[in-house]
């Protein structure tokens, strides 16, 4: 009985799948332009300094060290929601990266293409550890016990061997070398919402 | 009639041909030996067409051949895609995972579905259900990767893939939903298999009609201009 009821569930992924790749060939035609007006305003802006500030250890002993049992565990959870924002952020970031960069990728110009796949390349590091990130987060938030206690956030720093504001910084400065034909205005607003 | 039955083998040497002028033996060697394998198993299969006992020797062991290849494949594809994104070590698990997940599938199929068939003959027909599986597996895994990290799928693994999971996924769909139909099934089933991998042939045609972009930035790019290294040299003290 279970056997037939999971075969039925997998030909529906299957079936959903071939139905999204049917999606994906149809949607080549036409294509869409992305440029700089499709990116600079649907940014968020993430502060790497507040991330750098969460994942350190040392500012974590000292929150253990003057705060009681309770309320290191309440200040912990509010640390990592925070956190939970930061990657969702980098990761919409990164999102409308590689939809530029996609776009860019049917340019003529090779120097165009190479850094638009250098940005995609980065972009997509830092989707995957965010989605790493976001779903050991999400478990962490969603047992609500003891664990918090001994769980460090300085662990958090790398997913799947990505680290993960080093990616992000990566990313920024792929970013920098894709759009540097951009007038410093723009750039400033790009560098400023990401 | 039977001349329709060859469809296939006409486009896997179509497929073939494309292969070989893409160069794609160097990216996916074991797809490329699949599809050569595919096209000397079919001449094997006309050849022995009007005689029954080779036919059927014939038949069974390129069965065999296909579920050895059709697996290698798929783990060429993962490590493939799965090779670019992360070097954790967890991901030289999922293959493996994978693998036990199409098998016990198959075996507890078996179970519930009692087959004519007996002795290596069995274990064929088990390994090419779990074979399926895998290739179901495998394809949907990826494609439920492309929205979710942005991955590009135009490119040679995702149509590997695409070409198997859809045939995989139909020929599940077949075997399951068809052995209602009785004594239509044999029928049905040959003339959706025909149609099925016919589609997977062109599907792979299709993503190896065209070169593979580079992935990864061209290091054989001329060296950028003063003028370009100043303003990239602004931009990052502006960023900072």
């Amino acid at each position: 009985m279970f056997s037939i009821i999971f075969t039925w569930l997998i030909v529906a992924w299957g079936a959903l799948a071939c139905i999204y790749m049917l999606r994906c060939a149809w949607s080549r035609f036409p294509r869409r332009d992305v440029d700089a007006d499709d990116v600079i305003p649907f940014l968020y802006p993430v502060d790497i300094s507040l991330a750098e500030s969460i994942l350190d250890p040392a500012a974590e002993f000292e929150c253990r060290w003057k705060l009681g049992p309770r309320r290191f565990r309440e200040a912990q959870r509010k640390r990592m929601r925070l956190y939970l924002e930061l990657t969702r952020r980098m990761a919409h970031n990164a999102k409308v990266l590689v939809e530029y960069a996609a776009a860019e990728k049917h340019s003529h110009d090779p120097r165009r293409v190479s850094l638009a796949s250098a940005l995609q390349e980065k972009a997509i590091g830092v989707r995957l550890y965010s989605l790493l990130t976001g779903i050991k987060l999400r478990f962490w938030l969603l047992l609500r016990a003891d664990i918090l206690n001994s769980m460090p956030l300085a662990h958090l720093r790398s997913a799947g061997e990505i680290d993960g504001l080093q990616t992000y910084s990566a990313l920024k400065t792929a970013a920098a070398a894709a759009f540097i034909q951009l007038p410093a205005d723009e750039q400033d607003s790009l560098f400023r919402n990401l | 009639m039977i001349f329709l039955t060859y469809i296939p083998l006409l486009l896997l040497v179509l497929l073939l041909l494309t292969l070989v002028r893409r160069r794609s033996f160097k990216i996916v060697p074991c797809f490329f030996a699949y599809a050569a394998f595919a096209v000397a198993a079919d001449i094997a299969r006309f050849a022995t067409h009007n005689h029954h006992p080779s036919y059927r020797l014939t038949y069974w062991v390129t069965e065999a051949g296909y579920d050895v290849l059709g697996m290698l494949v798929m783990y060429e594809v993962l490590r493939k895609v799965l090779g670019d994104l992360t070097r954790a070590w967890w991901s030289r698990l999922i293959f493996p995972a994978v693998l036990i997940a199409g098998i016990g599938m198959s075996v507890a199929r078996a179970n519930v579905v009692p087959s004519r068939l007996s002795g290596i003959e069995f274990y064929i027909a088990v390994g090419e259900i779990a074979v399926r599986f895998v290739q179901v597996f495998v394809f949907a895994g990826l494609v439920t990767l492309v929205p979710l990290l942005g991955l590009r799928w135009r490119q040679y693994p995702f149509g590997v893939a695409t070409g198997f999971g859809l045939y995989a996924t139909v020929m599940l769909l077949a075997t399951t939903k068809f052995s209602d139909f009785g004594t239509r099934f044999k029928l049905l089933w040959g003339w959706t298999s025909l149609v099925a991998y016919s589609v997977a042939v062109l599907i792979w045609i299709w993503f190896f009609s065209v070169p593979q972009k580079a992935s990864t930035p061209n290091s054989e790019l001329s060296a950028a201009s003063a003028g370009d290294l100043k303003q990239y040299k602004d931009a990052l003290r502006r960023m900072r």
